[in-house]
């Protein structure tokens, strides 16, 4: 891996990474306040010029959301959604899309090219397009839908959460650019009191049904996102996300039964051939028939 | 049947009649036959040695005889697809074969561990039962991975759920695969001799043909044996 400076946790398709453990490596996030987000986009921007994506051409989808959905090349997109509440007043929901870099990836668990998805020990999950072979089973495998492809490269691409930047001390370039805060980054442990501290003072002023977002079914993840009415499904995120079972029965019990099954076999029949030996007429097969 | 005794090499004959006596031998599979089966088994390893290193890395060192893990994940597609065509030609050349009779029925409910104790099962014509249980997992199998095989190839155009289901489906099928074609190869080389040649030179020895499939040698000598 060209991060030498990170030591890799986990890796797609592999039995482990090269995580010795001697050097503590905190778990880091990123934190997402969707009350105080404006929508300006400038995380769109930085992330666009800091990763040297090129322009995207935007789609009217009648809102202000840039696209409909993630790209190969725009990784970050701020989803606008329009509700009206209970007493007929309108909501303007905003929230910032990303990969959200779980502890438990469905990506990398789907993933079947050694190395190619990679945890690092600090919980950044990135892709090695160099091993990425662009099957597109990280997309069945991720219960967020974040993985794309680029038709030109053929290989998956997502937010890095600017692991390059993350590990010379910077913070990623969207946190860098945005201009009220609501985009927070530092340890994990940090990022959930800070999200705990906000929800808590949301419930205060009125806002009963706030909550953070940091999914259990996947172990958590490395963006915490503060939802200031709740209901995840609102802001277009899974209520309760979680590997999918198929990757998961398929992965940990039918390819282990197929691998037993396969050896077995061939084992069977050296040990069938030791027992019965050849099948064959008294005398052989090529004597004159009588 | 007519013998050809002395008159014609049995390769020679084998190329285009079946079920013919030629000396000491007869032609089991003529040319046809044995391009056809040949193709099936050709487009399978493709498939396989291009399929098994995305399986699981354990067999990632397969991915190195046909350059890497990005060309086995290209061709291996291309590969089912032709494995399937042939697949479906191999299904028609052999149907009118692939009747079971009265008497081949229960291979799955103990015959088949009979049989490969080497016990007598049934009087078998061409094709014993097991043969022709074989026949149709093959060509259902297929299908099978055919049906599994499309999601998985473009899986930004189907649903979520039906990718995870097409890849169960299309492992289980491998897994089944995988054990039927090794009994498949094991049966017909080092377990039974004289069996390989019928997939080569076309041609069984009498004695062979006498003791695997004597209904098949009554029929193609129009000798009568005992039983």
């Amino acid at each position: 891996m060209s991060e030498q400076a990170l030591e890799i946790k986990r890796a797609s398709a592999s039995m482990w990474g090269t995580k010795t453990g001697l050097r503590k490596t905190p778990t880091v996030a990123k934190y997402i306040d969707t009350t105080t987000c404006i929508g300006c986009k400038a995380c769109e921007a930085a992330c666009q010029e800091w990763n040297d994506l090129k322009t995207v051409n935007t789609q009217q989808v009648g809102s202000y959301q840039t696209l409909p959905e993630l790209d190969a090349e725009f990784w970050n997109l701020i989803r606008f959604k329009e509700r009206t509440t209970d007493s007929g007043d309108l909501m303007w929901l905003m929230r910032k899309d990303q990969c959200m870099h779980c502890a438990e990836p469905g990506c990398l668990a789907a993933c079947p090219a050694p190395g190619a998805i990679v945890q690092f020990a600090n919980g950044i999950v990135d892709v090695d397009p160099t091993k990425c072979i662009g099957c597109g089973y990280c997309s069945t495998g991720c219960p967020f839908d974040v993985p794309k492809f680029h038709k030109q490269t053929g290989k998956m691409a997502k937010c890095t959460l600017c692991v390059d930047r993350v590990q010379v001390g910077l913070e990623p370039a969207c946190i860098k650019a945005c201009p009220t805060g609501c985009l927070q980054f530092g340890e994990k442990e940090q990022m959930v009191e800070l999200g705990n501290s906000r929800v808590a003072q949301l419930k205060n002023l009125g806002f009963k049904e706030a909550m953070l977002y940091d999914p259990a079914g996947v172990h958590g993840t490395s963006v915490v996102t503060v939802l200031g009415h709740g209901h995840p499904e609102w802001y277009e995120l899974p209520v309760d996300p979680h590997v999918p079972w198929g990757v998961r029965l398929w992965k940990q019990i039918v390819r282990p039964i197929g691998v037993i099954a396969a050896f077995a076999t061939v084992l069977g029949f050296f040990v069938h051939y030791g027992k019965y030996g050849p099948k064959e007429p008294p005398g052989g097969v090529d004597g004159r028939a009588e | 049947m007519s013998t050809f005794e002395g008159v014609e090499h049995p390769v020679a004959v084998a190329r285009d009649r079946d079920n013919v006596v030629v000396g000491n031998e007869i032609v089991r599979h003529r040319l046809a036959t044995r391009v056809i089966h040949w193709s099936v088994a050709l487009t399978f390893f493709l498939s396989l040695v291009s399929g098994m290193p995305l399986w699981t890395p354990l067999f990632g060192w397969m991915a190195y005889l046909v350059g890497g893990l990005e060309v086995a994940r290209v061709i291996h597609p291309y590969a089912g697809v032709a494995f399937f065509i042939v697949s479906a030609v191999q299904f028609f050349h052999w149907l009118p074969d692939m009747h079971f009779h009265e008497d081949q029925k229960g291979w799955l409910s103990g015959k088949a561990l009979r049989y490969m104790r080497w016990e007598h099962v049934e009087e078998s014509g061409k094709y014993n039962g097991g043969q022709i249980l074989f026949f149709w997992a093959v060509c259902l199998g297929a299908v099978g991975f055919l049906l599994s095989g499309i999601p998985m190839w473009f899986p930004l155009r189907f649903p979520v759920l039906l990718r995870e289901i097409c890849i169960l489906i299309h492992d289980i099928t491998f897994i089944c695969f995988l054990v039927g074609v090794a009994a498949h190869i094991y049966l017909g080389t080092a377990a039974e001799p004289g069996t390989y040649r019928a997939m080569t030179r076309g041609t069984v020895s009498r004695r062979w043909a006498k003791f695997h499939h004597p209904s098949w040698y009554r029929e193609a000598t129009g000798e009568e044996t005992r039983k």
